[in-house]
This record gives structure tokens, sequence and C-alpha cells, in this order.
């Protein structure tokens, strides 16, 4: 857990204890939301059910409000922030190869463990081919490290690369999320299925 | 629909509001008055002009002598081989080259301790590190290394082989008779090299 195990006021074993913890409530929002259901999760790319795109933005939404408001009150320092720094090819190129599984499969990784705790036979399949592809990776490394370390970017901003500060970027951003929530709903009344 | 109105709400006014109030560019203060004070008190912010004259006779490329007296002090005398940067300049954009860096030891003197010190204190309140004071200034300084005192031949041998250093040390650094600049206290006079007769040092020993 960020500046507790940093400064050493817990020690790595209690970090574990924490991390269990904080993995069981994050499995049983996951179930509670219904995201076991590979029907649920594909129907985002069908239309019929958008509620993948409701939740992760209204995430994203949360934390970005929550780390800019604590940034202008100087509760949090944003240059100490790690940020993932960006490859720009592997980048697209995995994500092309994400999207594409997770419409194939109707899981992502996380979601796919927490089917696969109720006994979904449809999530171990999904897992064994994510250990296969796993697998498939690391050995074939030499011929993917050149696009994987390709194109090194740094860390940067949308919001410098658009000209605009900061805040502006974020007003914009809830903007478009809640309009993406209400073409959500259109979708849901456009594409509607029964059964799912 | 009822949800995401109130959603709505609630985070359409809040990124107005973070859109409209400017962002803080500076970055908090990186040291506290209390690391500060327990800093000073334990004095690892001194260095002696015995290390410094080691490093510059040794030249040492990690070794940046920094001057923070008016510019004419140090027209009139400087360390060879420091680089001015009066103290009113100091946290000047033009100078942060120097101070935003852990690679190379910057070491401040002026004429006494406090003017270095006080520059040490605002750098350090910045935030950076790797920045020393030479203990004595100039003025000690010059009646250590330029006009180094002659100990007695009984003292101990440490003693004779310092002093030995200090006079090589201020030959090679354009030692001789320096009289320091003053200060804010009273400088101590420098004192003359005595002249005393040669005397038979006592054979034995290991």
């Amino acid at each position: 857990m960020g500046p507790l195990t940093v400064y050493e006021i817990i020690s790595a074993n209690t970090n574990l204890v924490f991390a269990f913890i904080i993995g069981i409530g994050f499995g049983f929002v996951l179930e509670n939301s219904g995201f076991s259901s590979s029907r649920k999760l594909a129907g985002m790319f069908y239309g019929y059910d958008t509620t993948v795109l409701k939740v992760f933005f209204t995430a994203a939404i949360t934390a970005m409000v929550g780390t800019l408001i604590f940034a202008l009150f100087g509760w949090l320092d944003l240059s100490v922030i790690y940020i993932n720094p960006t490859y720009l090819w592997s980048a697209i190129l995995g994500g092309a190869v994400m999207g594409a599984g997770f419409i194939l499969g109707g899981f992502c990784p996380g979601t796919a463990f927490c089917a696969l705790s109720i006994g979904k036979l449809d999530a171990l399949a999904f897992i064994g081919g994510l250990f296969i592809g796993v697998f498939l990776f690391a050995e074939a490394y030499p011929v993917f490290e050149g696009i994987y370390k390709a194109e090194f970017m740094g860390a940067p901003f949308v919001y410098d690369a658009l000209g605009m500060s900061r805040g502006v970027f974020a007003a914009l951003l809830i903007i478009a999320a809640f309009g993406m929530f209400w073409l959500g709903e259109w979708s849901e009344r456009k594409f509607p299925r029964d059964e799912y | 629909m009822n949800m995401r109105l109130k959603l709505a709400a609630v985070f359409i006014p809040l990124g107005l509001f973070i859109a409209a109030v400017p962002e803080t560019k500076t970055k908090a203060v990186k040291s506290s008055p209390d690391k500060i004070l327990t800093e000073v008190r334990s004095n690892s912010h001194l260095i002696t002009t015995d290390v410094v004259a080691d490093m510059l006779v040794q030249k040492d490329p990690s070794l940046v002598l920094i001057d923070v007296r008016s510019a004419d002090e140090f027209d009139a005398y400087h360390i060879p081989g420091s680089i001015n940067i009066p103290i009113d300049n100091i946290l000047a954009d033009e100078w942060a080259g120097y101070f935003d860096q852990s690679a190379k030891m910057n070491v401040l003197y002026s004429n006494g301790n406090s003017k270095a010190t006080e520059a040490w204190m605002l750098l350090r309140q910045k935030g950076y590190k790797s920045n020393y004071v030479m203990q004595g200034g100039m003025n000690y300084w010059a009646e250590t290394i330029m006009n180094p005192e002659k100990p007695a031949s009984t003292s101990p041998d440490d003693e004779i082989a310092r002093y030995n250093f200090r006079k090589a040390a201020g030959g090679v650094l354009g030692g001789g008779a320096i009289a320091p600049a003053e200060t804010q206290a009273a400088a101590p006079a420098p004192a003359a090299v005595p002249s005393r007769p040669k005397k038979k040092r006592a054979a034995g020993g290991c």
C-alpha cells in the first residue's frame, strides 16, 4: 500500500494481507455488478449492455476529480505519482489484441478469475487460453522485443499535447463521460436483447 | 435515469470548478525546518579548509567552489578555481544548474561563516542537498592554508604533518602573505610565521 510500505510503517507481509482483503472486496463488487457473466461483458461491443462503460468511466472520473482536488488543496504532490511509461506501438498492438480477445472470449483477465471463482466453465477456458498466451509471449520474446520497447515517449499528458490546461481537460472529460452514459442508454434501447 | 442525473449534478459542477481554479505551479517545500535544524546542529554541512585544499590539490572533479561574496570582493581575491555567485542572486534560474543536482559537491564560502551559511540555508530549503559550507570561510583559509602557523617542534606528529600539508597546498594554490578581508565580527589578525631557531629534534622513539 503506497506510502505505508515505502516508509516501512507496515511490513511487506502485512502489505500482502491488505492486498488479500482488498482483493476480496474487489471480487465481491465485480460479482455483485454482474461482471461474472461473459454475455454481459461482451454486450458492451454489441450494444445491448453498456454497464462496463459506465463502471469504467465512473471510476476514471472519480479518481481524476479526487486527485485534482487533492492537488489543488496541496494534499497530494502530483509530481511524485508514478505514471506508466508510454511505449506507443506496443500499447496500440496490445490494445488491439486485448480488444479482439475480449469480444471473442467475453472476459478480461480480472473478471475471468472472478467468474471462475463461482464455477463458470467458460471462464476456465478463458484462463487456459490466457496461460497459453503468456507462455507463447515469454518463449517468443526475442521476436517481440523490438516492438515491445519501440517508441518510448516517457509519460506525455493529453492536455499538454492538446495545449490546454489540466483543469479544462478534466471538465471536458467529465462532460464527455456523461455524454457517453446517455449514448449508452440510447444504445441499450436500440439494440435490445431479451435474455443474456 | 435518476442515478445518471444525480451523478451528473455532482460531477459536472466539480469539473467546472477544477477547470476554473488555476493549478499551483510551485512545488511543495521539500524540507521541513526540523530536519534542517538537525542538520545544522550536527554540523554535517561543514567542510574544513584542509579538505577543500586537499581536493583542490588533487584536482578532484566533483568539487565546485562557489564564492557567495559580492563581485568586487571576488575580484580582489578568490580561491583559484572558484566561481562567483553573489548571495543576492543565488536563487536565480541561471544558477539552478549548479544547485539542482546531486553529482557534484558545491562548497560555498564567504569571508567568515555567516553569508555562506545563509546561502546554504536558502538552498537547503529549496531541497538541494549537495551543498556544503567551508568552515571559517576566507579568513580561516588565509590563516591555515595561506599562512599556516608553524607548530612548535615539540608538537605531536600529526600537527607537524598538517602544517607541512598546509604549507605545500598553500604554495600550490597561490599562498604567501594574503591578508583576510574584514567581516562583521572582528576578524583575528593573521598569525605571523614565527621564526624560531631550529631546535634539534630529540631523536628516539620507535
